[in-house]
């Protein structure tokens, strides 16, 4: 996996799908079984068939549902777990992470640094160096997104939201918009440049603080 | 025009099948672009136009509508009812439903319709970034469609407590009724949440208030706001349908579905929580981990109940002698792609990996297995299951197959791919070119789902004439619906339908007991919803409109306070557990409780604006304390004089009722004098409506209060004029009373109001 945060989500993905298409199969089968296994043309009424204006009965304890509910508590339950410690994990960034301030607008992208130099379009970060994003937006609703290094979070005006990760991969990684911010929504792309780290270092050094 | 409970229904049928042609075009419309990224077929603009309009008329004005025809037609008759409780209310709601829709379309024709999804997300909604005229009619439009869902909450709230035949006691209740009773109990909290949030924006765009464009207090209001009601509208559409499912099964298996009692639960349940849940929608928006992880757990845990449901109707098919048919297909269809919905909700519950799938096309193929799939394929059943009771004839069953066959491969090829191309992100109308395929297959699904409807419409209107007849219960169903003719005649029943010793029977009405005829026509509906639209329209769409609109309403609410409208409730029936309260009493109450939703919710978002902004005036220095104490005085003192005019009519004092009627209005207006007084103040002050939150909260919160005095003192109004005739006496006095409620809950709304704004 490129990234920390794309292992961790991916990972939790499978474990989902997996689960998920289990039950659905066997779920459906089930359904499909039963069906072909009782139809009929036959017209004549078998027993406790229930006619026109007989009100429900008191029923027995439906006992064969109560286990199927115990079974998916317990699937649920092994998701909920996995869900709860990815999150921590996606949630605690580590202490000596770069820090980088993405700002959404309509409709582009602008990140600034420690040393204030801030450029459009087009972010720069170390691989193998944990690197924070610090999100916001200047006027609408937008989500930051890299689906491919697994980081999505919304950019909100008046709010600050935070996002994690450490690439692997040293490439040039899409941005994308995942909320509707207006007409240039679907256009509202960026880069994410992700460079060996000591490339990286030096390009940051050549770039003196307070550029703009 | 009618107001019986079966003709309104099929008003309802058509209109939603109208409107179901309308957001299928939509749908068209912007698959056809998705089929390739560099065409510009539908521009930026368009495209958003088309996918808001297409989400929005779909949720609100098909789904749920096409739900509330089949309630409409079927819930009076499962319960042994002759009509719903309030007839007239009934009409309203259809006509209001029609000119809402009629508004936002209209609002297409003007610069720009609403284009910010049918989330409406703020401020991406408000004039600073959306200024087009549209949006406010569009706005408007659902302001209407909201009156028309509350005014349908009330009227089926109270028929089924109160109109129930002897015997049907709420467990006992049809699975249909039982989910309708559901539905309209969820609407009733959730629709004025709604409300509120239109409210505030259309008070924002209109008005110049600042909620939405001040993201110190308001970045995440709306998100609150909407998605509150916005989760339990999923299962508002859904419900109807789940309901409609149950009663085909049982229908094809001759049986009670498994487990009865433990799919009312699980229904109770769903209900329940989905009142808990809306925060799943805001996994990304930065709310603090811990209320995520709540959201996180309640959101998955409400797939259990979903289980208890979906696998119930799987097991009634057990050892079952399953009669295959179009309607049991569309039934087990619909499970089949529920069940593909539920599992990927699923994933979309876990916070986690909503980072990354929120705003993708997983999202958007999840929300269209459940809606599409468990709704409106849901209901398609039902359509087909009713059909012969509402026309006495059968549909043809080959043609109804091929249309189930043909839909579903449509169904299937238009949304599953969109599972594939999930990384596609929503309501772009460009996209990465290595998902082409998968769009480009999903629109042909499209195509075929489209053309599928077709098979359906042709069949059912064909048949409406040709249809071999259906008689009184041609699938051998067992509930009561079946047990009159098709169409039943206007009274439904050939007597009164009771469950007394546990069977059916009927007890005949041949005496005159039955015989005063009772009403079933009425133009002030229809008039009252023209009025009400062409108000609207006047605000956005020409100003000559609005005075035409005003004076048809007044004329028309006049007319239907005065006009002679005979609908009775049987003398027997099974009423827990308000038999002590009558029906109107009961209606009343049921407004009220929509009515404390709404200020629950104006009130909470005061409150979290409040919190959440860094500074705040202090109590005292921009709004007056004596104003609000000299408020409070006054309307307290008007609850007071109200309780004396009831007092004094039921001593059948009618002098003094009038008296104290007449003193109500009098405080009435010093409240609001007052009120004049303290708003020209501060406005003269530079304290306006925009100039902070603090002030657009007080303007707003207080507006919408005082709006609803001067609608009461309309009333006492109306009261008073029929008072000094000497109306109101020993034997009639309910107005009074039912008035006094309303009052009261006003005078209690400003008790919160008075310490809220001025002394905290
Ligand atoms: C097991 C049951 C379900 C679960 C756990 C579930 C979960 C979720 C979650 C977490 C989301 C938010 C996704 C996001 O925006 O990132 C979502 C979206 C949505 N769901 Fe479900 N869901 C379930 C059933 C349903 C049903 C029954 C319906 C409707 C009939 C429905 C309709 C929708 C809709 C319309 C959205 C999208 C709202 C939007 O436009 O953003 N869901 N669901
Ligand atoms: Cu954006
Ligand atoms: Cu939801």
């Amino acid at each position: 996996m490129v990234s920390t945060s794309a292992e961790a989500v991916y990972g939790l993905f499978n474990l989902f799908l997996t689960l998920g298409t289990i039950v659905g199969i066997v779920v459906g089968t089930y359904l499909l079984y039963n069906l072909f296994r009782y139809r009929t043309r036959e017209d004549k009424p078998v027993e406790g068939e229930v006619s026109l204006g007989e009100l429900p009965p008191r029923q027995g304890f439906p006992a064969k549902l109560m286990i199927s509910l115990f079974l998916s508590s317990v699937v649920v339950l092994s998701l909920i777990i996995g869900t709860f410690s990815t999150l921590e994990y996606l949630e605690s960034p580590p202490r000596d992470a770069f820090e980088i301030r993405v700002t959404a607008f309509q409709w582009g992208w602008e990140f600034a640094y420690p040393n204030g130099l801030v450029v459009l379009g087009e972010g720069r970060i170390p691989a193998n160096r944990p690197v924070k994003f610090i999100v916001t937006s200047r006027d609408v609703f937008h989500k930051f997104g890299i689906l491919e290094l697994g980081i999505g979070i919304d950019a909100i005006p008046g709010k600050i939201n935070y996002y994690w990760t450490e690439v692997r991969v040293p490439n040039i990684y899409e941005i994308r918009c995942f909320e509707l911010c207006g007409t240039g929504h679907g256009v509202m792309l960026g880069k994410l440049v992700v460079m060996e780290p000591s490339e990286f270092d030096r390009w940051y050094g050549s770039q003196g603080g307070g550029a703009k | 025009m009618t107001t019986n409970h079966k003709d309104v229904g099929i008003l309802y049928l058509v209109t939603a099948i109208y409107f179901l042609i309308v957001g299928g075009m939509l749908a068209l419309l912007f698959r056809f672009q998705l089929t390739d990224p560099t065409l510009n077929f539908l521009n930026a603009q368009k495209f958003n136009q088309a996918v808001t309009m297409h989400g929005l008329i779909m949720v609100l004005f098909v789904i749920s509508p096409l739900g509330f025809a089949l309630a409409n037609y079927v819930v009076p008759l499962q319960i042994g009812a002759r009509d719903l409780a309030f007839p007239r209310l009934n009409a309203l709601s259809y006509w209001l439903y029609l000119f809402g829709g009629i508004l936002s379309i209209i609002s297409f024709f003007q610069d720009s319709t609403i284009d910010a999804g049918w989330t409406l997300y703020a401020p991406l909604t408000t004039s600073q970034f959306s200024p087009y005229v549209g949006v406010n009619t569009g706005g408007l439009g659902l302001a209407l469609l909201i009156a028309s869902v509350t005014a349908s909450t009330f009227n089926f709230v109270v028929t089924i407590f109160r109109s129930r035949a002897q015997g049907l006691t709420i467990n006992k209740l049809p699975m249909f009724t039982f989910s309708i009773l559901l539905t309209v109990l969820m609407m009733l909290y959730a629709f004025p949440s709604l409300l509120a949030g239109v409210v505030i924006l259309v008070s924002d765009r209109l008005l110049g208030t600042v909620y939405f464009t001040s993201p110190e207090g308001g970045a995440l209001l709306w998100d609150h706001i909407f998605w509150f009601f916005g989760h339990p509208e999923v299962y508002i559409v859904l419900f109807p349908g789940i309901g409609a499912i149950a009663e085909v099964i049982q229908a094809s298996t001759k049986r009670h579905i498994y487990g009865r009692t433990a799919v009312m639960i699980a229904m109770v349940i769903v209900a329940v929580l989905s009142f808990l849940v809306w925060g799943h929608h805001m996994f990304n928006t930065g709310i603090s981990q811990d209320v995520r992880r709540v959201f996180t757990i309640t959101t998955i845990a409400i797939s259990i109940p979903f289980d208890a449901i979906i696998l119930s109707f799987i097991y009634s098919l057990v050892k079952a002698r399953i009669q295959i048919s179009t309607p049991f297909l569309f039934a087990l269809g619909s499970i089949m792609v529920f069940i593909v919905g539920g599992i990927t909700g699923v994933f979309l519950g876990s916070n986690a990996l909503d980072y990354i799938l929120r705003g993708t096309y997983f999202v958007v193929a999840h929300f269209h297995y459940t809606m599409v799939g468990g709704g409106l394929l849901g209901l398609l059943a039902g359509i087909y299951y009713w059909y012969p009771k509402m026309t006495g004839r059968r549909f043809d069953e080959r043609l109804g197959r091929a249309h189930f066959v043909v839909s579903m491969i449509g169904y299937n090829l238009l949304y599953f791919p969109l599972f594939i191309a999930w990384e596609t992100p929503r309501r772009v109308p460009i996209y990465q070119t290595d998902l082409l395929f998968w769009h480009q297959l999903a629109t042909m699904g499209g195509l075929i789902f489209g053309l599928s409807f077709l098979i359906m419409f042709w069949n059912l209107l064909w048949s409406l004439r040709n249809g071999p007849p259906a008689g009184n219960n041609p699938w051998g169903a067992f509930t009561l619906e079946w047990a009159t003719e098709s169409p039943p005649p206007p009274h439904n029943f050939p007597g009164i339908p009771t469950f007394a010793d546990g069977k059916l029977s009927f007890i005949s009405t041949n005496g005159a007991a039955h015989h005063h005829h009772e009403t079933h026509l009425s133009p002030y509906p229809f008039a009252v919803s023209l009025g009400s639209f062409l108000a609207l329209a006047g605000l956005t769409v020409h100003p000559l409109l609005l005075p035409v609109g005003l004076v048809i309403l007044a004329i028309s609410v006049v007319g239907w306070g005065r006009e002679r409208f005979v609908s009775h409730e049987d003398s027997i029936g099974e009423r827990w557990p308000f038999e002590k309260v009558d029906r109107v009493k009961l209606g009343w109450w049921t407004f009220i409780a929509s009515e404390i939703a709404l200020f629950g919710i104006l009130i909470s978002s005061y409150l979290y604006v409040r919190s959440a902004s860094s500074s705040w005036p202090a109590p005292g220095t921009m709004l007056d304390v004596w104003h609000g104490a000299v408020n409070t005085f006054v309307l307290l003192t008007s609850s007071l004089t109200v309780v004396l005019a009831l007092a004094s009519a039921r001593a059948d004092k009618r002098g003094l009722t009038t008296g104290f009627l007449g003193g109500t209005i009098a405080l009435g207006l010093l409240f609001l004098f007052n009120k004049y007084n303290e708003w020209s103040e501060l406005l003269h002050h530079g304290v306006t409506f925009g100039s902070s939150l603090p002030a657009s909260t007080f303007f707003l919160t207080t507006g919408v209060h005082g709006a609803h005095v001067t609608a009461g003192l309309l009333a006492l109004a109306y009261l008073v004029s029929r008072s000094i005739k000497g109306f109101y006496g020993k034997e009639n006095w309910e107005a009074i009373e039912y008035f006094g409620y309303y009052w009261h809950f006003v005078d209690i709304v400003w008790v919160f109001l008075f310490p809220l704004f001025y002394l905290i």
